[in-house]
């Protein structure tokens, strides 16, 4: 019932995740950031039992910032997906496993290249141009593969994502009316309104 | 096995080998990526396809990138075909009672430039072939395909259209795999890597 | 102050000595020589089994080991510790086979020993091998003839002794040896160094022998169509005591 959604663009990546907080068939909040920021120019976007996956985004988060610690440089998006995507599949093969489906996406802040990775809770991972995960995926997938296109500037991306928060409104029987829209490009990470 | 699909298959020729793959990433019957890696090089005279559960291709692929690269160091040498088929069945065996969902295939040519095709189960039950070897979602349609297609002592040229049409026939019959196509053709002389359009359907 | 570092723990004497390796080094200076030699097409060890006393039964005592089918060593020093290595040796083989299906090359399992030598005089609680060994096998690489010392540093050499003789032995070498030396010469040779400070007499009970070499053979192979291929293979073997006694025969 959760929706996660990424884009990239020309020079940055878009990441939005849908802010309901639900249990069984009760929303319980509409304002949950269900993103962490991993450094300055990496952001994941999660999904899962609530527990394990705030737990699994903020043992990520930790990790990597101890890493930036201990050796005075933040890892490339590919490292931190790398890295994450090997916890999970680590993970899945011990007694008590995370359920957790993300994605990160990132720029370099020199080559200011935009990269996304899409991961499921199995450890398997893609990059990508564009992703989602969720039955989001059934309704978006296909208004990526029409109106995706090669660096799109930040208005064309913000456009394109709005075209899927519609098609998710107008045919998802869930209501995610609150989603939480994140740019992450050279200048660092920040929420916008969509 | 039958939860992300593949198409994985390698062929024997005249003094070369060819391996080839679909390109699909899913998710059942959802497509998430047509850019997936499936094949990978160990030198450029020994390759080796991984089909089943993408989290373990891609978990598989980097311990053997780890063990063959300690190989490399510690013995000094490239490891040969018939020694990495080994390697990796005794990885695979390691893991009797909760293995990777893989089933690897392997093409290279030997140090003597002797053609070499092997395949094994998620257990590593080693299968040397005298013909070709699949793997993945799409392994009935590629043994119908390369049945009926192969015939001993093909050149590279004629292996790469052989193996091609298997491949390419063989993925459309399959929902989960597909989405385009990679052939690497192995000669003496070395590796050719040649991409594929199909049907993105 | 000398004694100090005389006990157990190999420890760094003042001037950057190890000194309980030089121990270690002359417990092998007094044990039994053993001689080895690369030929062109193969190599050699061979060692004397003299006993300290002639009511001992020799005709079990061992002291060239298989490693694998195609290695084999020889000691000089201290048998028992030998002992020790010659199970870490095979066992090392065994799991190198076990992961590639396939024997060792003989520079792997040499490290393999030479690792385990250096382990012992690093830990705390051991003692350091009062042995040399003299490593010899075949691999798809070629024929080498090893020597490892209790420090567990390794050499590869055309011709080598250690143990008791091994000064005058090595002169002997220096003399004899040639690179165009065929396995059956380097035998002889073997035999003709180890006369040289020999005590008591030379016979098939009291000498050893035992060769490296590579031979072609036929295997099964599924993936042929014809269901076999010919492959070259390693193979090392202790030599019979009759073959033992034809080289004798043409010792003068």
């Amino acid at each position: 019932m959760e929706t996660l959604l990424g884009i990239v663009g020309k020079d940055y990546t878009l990441l939005a995740a849908d802010a309901v907080s639900a249990r069984s068939i009760v929303v319980m909040k509409r304002g949950e950031d269900k993103s962490r920021p991993l450094n300055d120019h990496n952001l994941m976007v999660f999904t899962g039992e609530p527990g394990d996956a705030v737990n699994f985004a903020e043992f990520i988060q930790a990790n990597l910032k101890l890493y930036e610690i201990r050796n005075a440089t933040p890892l490339s998006t590919k490292a931190i997906a790398s890295y994450t995507r090997r916890e999970l599949a680590d993970s899945l093969r011990s007694r008590n496993s995370y359920a957790v489906n993300l994605l990160i996406g990132g720029v370099d802040p020199k080559t200011k290249t935009p990269e996304l990775y899409w991961m499921d809770y199995l450890g398997a991972m893609v990059k990508v141009n564009h992703g989602a995960h969720g039955y989001a995926a059934y309704f978006c997938s296909s208004v990526f593969d029409r109106h995706w296109k090669a660096d799109m500037s930040l208005d064309e991306g913000i456009a394109l994502l709005q075209k899927c928060l519609h098609e998710l409104r107008t045919r998802l029987v869930v209501n995610q009316s609150v989603f939480i829209v994140k740019v992450v490009d050279s200048n660092g990470i920040r929420e916008i309104q969509v | 096995m039958d939860y992300n699909g593949a198409a994985i298959v390698a062929m024997k020729g005249k003094n070369c080998v060819a391996i080839a793959s679909d390109r699909r990433f899913g998710v059942q019957a959802q497509t998430v990526s047509t850019n997936f890696k499936k094949i990978f090089e160990v030198h450029p005279q020994l390759y080796y396809g991984l089909g089943g559960l993408a989290t373990d291709v891609l978990t598989l692929s980097e311990i053997f990138e780890y063990k063959l690269s300690m190989y490399k160091l510690r013995e000094g040498r490239d490891i040969s075909p018939k020694t990495f088929a080994n390697l990796a069945a005794s990885t695979l065996y390691e893991r009797r009672f909760g293995p990777w969902f893989v089933e690897p295939v392997i093409a290279g040519l030997e140090k003597d430039g002797t053609p070499f095709v092997c395949g094994m189960d998620l257990i590593g039950a080693l299968n040397f072939a005298t013909d070709f070897i699949v793997s993945g979602t799409a392994k009935e349609q590629l043994y119908g395909m390369a049945e009926s297609l192969w015939e001993p002592d093909l050149g590279p040229e004629d292996l790469f259209e052989i193996i091609s049409q298997t491949l390419l026939n063989a993925q459309d019959r399959d929902a989960l795999s597909g989405w385009g196509g990679v052939v690497t053709v192995i000669t003496p002389e070395g590796a050719t890597t040649r991409y594929l359009k199909s049907r993105m359907d | 102050m000398a004694d100090r570092y005389s006990f157990s723990l190999t420890t760094f004497s003042p001037s950057g000595k190890l000194v309980q390796i030089e121990y270690a080094l002359n417990a092998v200076s007094q044990g039994v020589t053993s001689i080895g030699i690369k030929a062109t097409n193969g190599c050699v060890i061979a060692t004397s089994k003299q006993t300290s006393s002639p009511l001992i039964d020799d005709t079990t005592i061992e002291k060239i080991s298989v490693v694998c089918s195609s290695i084999g060593l020889v000691y000089s020093g201290m048998g028992p510790d030998a002992r020790v290595l010659v199970d870490r040796a095979r066992k090392a083989a065994q799991q190198y086979r076990r992961v590639y299906n396939e024997d060792p090359p003989v520079a792997i399992l040499v490290k393999e020993v030479a690792q385990v030598m250096q382990e012992y005089t690093q830990s705390g609680g051991v003692r350091p091998f009062g042995v040399s060994l003299l490593v010899i096998g075949s691999d798809s690489t070629g024929h080498y003839l090893y020597q490892v010392d209790p420090s567990g540093s390794y050499f590869p050499w055309k011709a080598t002794a250690i143990g008791k003789n091994m000064v005058n032995a090595k002169t002997f070498l220096e003399k004899r040896f040639s690179a165009n030396l065929e396995r059956d010469d380097a035998c002889h040779t073997a035999l003709l160094t180890l006369k040289e400070g020999f005590e008591g007499a030379m016979t098939e009970s009291t000498v050893e022998l035992g060769i490296a070499y590579s031979e072609e053979v036929e295997v099964t192979d599924s993936s042929q169509p014809s269901g076999k291929r010919r492959e070259r293979r390693g193979v090392f073997r202790k030599l019979a005591a009759e073959e033992v006694k034809d080289y004798l025969a043409n010792i003068a």
